[in-house]
């Protein structure tokens, strides 16, 4: 806090005369990295820090509570030979492929939806927007008890005849479990970020297509989708980093174990298990600059292809 | 659609759009009205299959016996520490690093920029092992210290609060110069009091991700007396794992205080999404 008393200490009357309007400049700049010292600070400490420091641990080997050494590039070695790493790697990546194209299209077609001039409006954007502000702590066990075998999903499908499984407690069937709900509790989020792209899209050209011809379908996917790239680049770069990052609903669902069988183990959860499980802080770290790694190619890659793409228009 | 608003097949399809609508909206609400309806079920009742919907009688007990039952109390006025001194830091320095950087002319202002901005690359879970070290080495592991400082910043929200005050008018602040005020001056009697819906937006989101944390507190929290909401939920299905209704209640009551927010302040919340989704 000692530098906002300090900021407004050098406020001195003045105003440009002769070499007042340099020395004013001089105490803009000190000023300009006062307001912004705390955020740069915390920053540092708390995010770049840190991601710049697991680059460090991961040459160690170390458990917390030992004296750390350095072990080269063993961590990565030892790491690559684990099936459980693959495991989560998969894991995650699947769960990403899946999810991000799901809830982004579920999300632009909502929006498309929503946007036009239907009655109750407001309430459905309520409604879709609300799992989106809620806990996911809560909103995992909500579903753990409808996924349970005698829970609501079954009871709703045994009208149809159909025997639904143990949803959490399969291995074929949990991490799609997870993918349901994440595509559930995102979706809205992200349809209303395409609303506002949409609403930024002038009616004149809509009215001009239809003038050419154009029927509902070619207008949306010669108008809509290719005006609302920068909302999709967004949204799916959004998803990616979210979805590859997953933790919570994989942690309170599985218990903390990633199972059943490790087919909810996810990267971050293994990272987790790394330090508080298995006391092995060098395999987390390496793990972590590992996701770094894989959330930057995916990052680069998403925007190689949306460049490509808006080329091409 | 030009001259077509009263044909067959204008009217099908907004039946169509508003079915779909009504159907998305159904699975969105349905979960959270099921843990309602659980909540208000003896566990006998709960259990029966296939489900029931109406609760009858309505029985009560289930909210009357966890508050008894776990420190529910407590672990509200854990969340209610935690969030509202993270929303408070993040008011105050989010907005004087978005002034700064909108207002302020100074060398390095765009590297700084584009650094702070670059950090929402880095979300919180992939750091959490060098974070948990680190908190760990400062002695903020199991208080509320720990819990609040490292989120006491936002990328996000430096972001949208440069965003805002960019749209304060400069001859404003030219006045102001001229009759001898200082920066924090202008900060605070005229920039902030122009951006006031834009703070509200950035209260409730911080609040909003505060109160719904959970990884940090699985990492901070060792005790059960400093347990945050949903910390404290997730905690006590491990040790409950059967009686669903008693879980129900306590998530329609860790829901609640958030729902309302979101009911009241809806367009804060939705100009959040609107205003950081679109660069």
């Amino acid at each position: 806090m000692a530098s906002i008393e300090g900021a407004g200490s050098s406020s001195l009357p003045a105003f440009p005369k002769g070499n007042a309007f340099r020395r004013r400049a001089r105490r803009e700049l000190g000023v300009g990295y006062m307001f912004t010292l705390p955020s740069v600070l915390l920053l540092f400490l708390f995010t770049l820090g840190p991601a710049l420091y697991s680059l460090y641990l991961s040459f160690f080997s170390w458990s917390l509570l030992n004296h750390m050494h350095f072990v080269g590039w063993q961590n990565f070695v030892q790491l690559f030979q684990m099936p459980l790493f693959w495991i989560s790697v998969r894991n995650s990546v699947v769960f990403a492929l899946v999810v991000v194209p799901t809830q982004t299209v579920v999300a632009l077609l909502l929006a498309a939806i929503l946007n036009q001039n239907l009655p109750a409006r407001g309430f459905f954007r309520l409604a879709f927007f609300f799992p989106a502000v809620s806990s996911s702590a809560v909103i995992s066990i909500i579903f753990m008890w409808i996924y349970n075998k005698f829970g609501l999903l079954n009871g709703f499908l045994s009208v149809f005849g159909i025997v639904g499984p143990d949803w959490l407690g399969n291995p074929s069937f949990a991490l799609s479990s997870i993918m349901l709900l994440n595509i559930w509790t995102t979706s809205g989020y992200f349809m209303v970020v395409f609303l506002a792209g949409l609403q930024a899209i002038p009616a004149e050209m809509y009215e001009a297509a239809a003038i050419d011809g154009a029927g509902r379908w070619r207008s949306f996917s010669r108008i809509t989708v290719p005006l609302l790239s920068p909302s999709t680049f967004f949204i799916v770069v959004m998803g990616i980093v979210g979805t590859l990052q997953m933790f919570d609903q994989s942690f309170i669902m599985s218990q903390g174990t990633g199972g059943p069988l490790n087919s909810t183990t996810t990267i971050v959860l293994l990272i987790y298990q790394f330090i508080f499980s298995y006391g092995q802080v060098g395999y987390g770290a390496a793990a972590t600059v590992l996701l770094f790694l894989l959330i930057l190619l995916a990052t680069l890659a998403t925007n190689w292809w949306f460049k490509r793409k808006l080329d091409y228009l | 659609m030009v001259g077509a608003r009263n044909t067959f097949s204008y009217r099908l399809v907004r039946v169509i759009y508003l079915l779909i609508l009504t159907l998305g909206a159904l699975a969105m609400l349905i979960p959270f009205a099921w843990s309602l309806s659980t909540s208000l079920k003896p566990l006998g009742e709960s259990m029966a299959y296939p489900p029931v919907w109406w609760p009858h009688p309505f029985d009560w007990s289930n909210f009357t016996v966890i508050w008894t039952m776990v420190p529910l109390a407590r672990w509200f006025l854990n969340s209610a520490i935690v969030a509202v001194s993270v929303t408070i830091g993040n008011l105050i320095i989010d907005s004087l690093a978005g002034y700064a950087l909108a207002r302020i002319p100074f060398r390095g202002r765009n590297v700084l920029h584009l650094g702070i901005v670059s950090m929402l690359m880095i979300p919180f879970q992939s750091v959490m092992l060098p974070v948990y070290i680190l908190l760990r080495w400062l002695g903020l592991l199991d208080n509320y210290g720990g819990m609040i400082v490292p989120v006491l910043v936002s990328a996000m929200g430096v972001f949208l609060m440069r965003q805002a005050f960019l749209t304060v008018p400069q001859e404003l602040e030219d006045a102001a110069m001229i009759d001898g005020a200082g920066r924090l001056r202008m900060f605070w009697q005229i920039a902030l009091p122009m951006v006031i819906p834009n703070l509200m937006t950035l209260a409730l989101m911080i609040f909003m991700g505060s109160w719904n944390n959970f990884l940090l507190p699985l990492l901070v929290a060792n005790r059960s007396h400093l347990w945050t909401v949903p910390l404290g939920i997730v905690m006590f299905q491990q040790e409950y794992f059967v009686n669903w209704p008693y879980l129900m209640a306590g998530s329609v009551l860790a829901t609640l205080p958030i729902a309302i927010l979101f009911l009241v302040f809806q367009r804060f919340f939705v100009r959040g999404v609107t205003t950081t989704g679109l660069k």
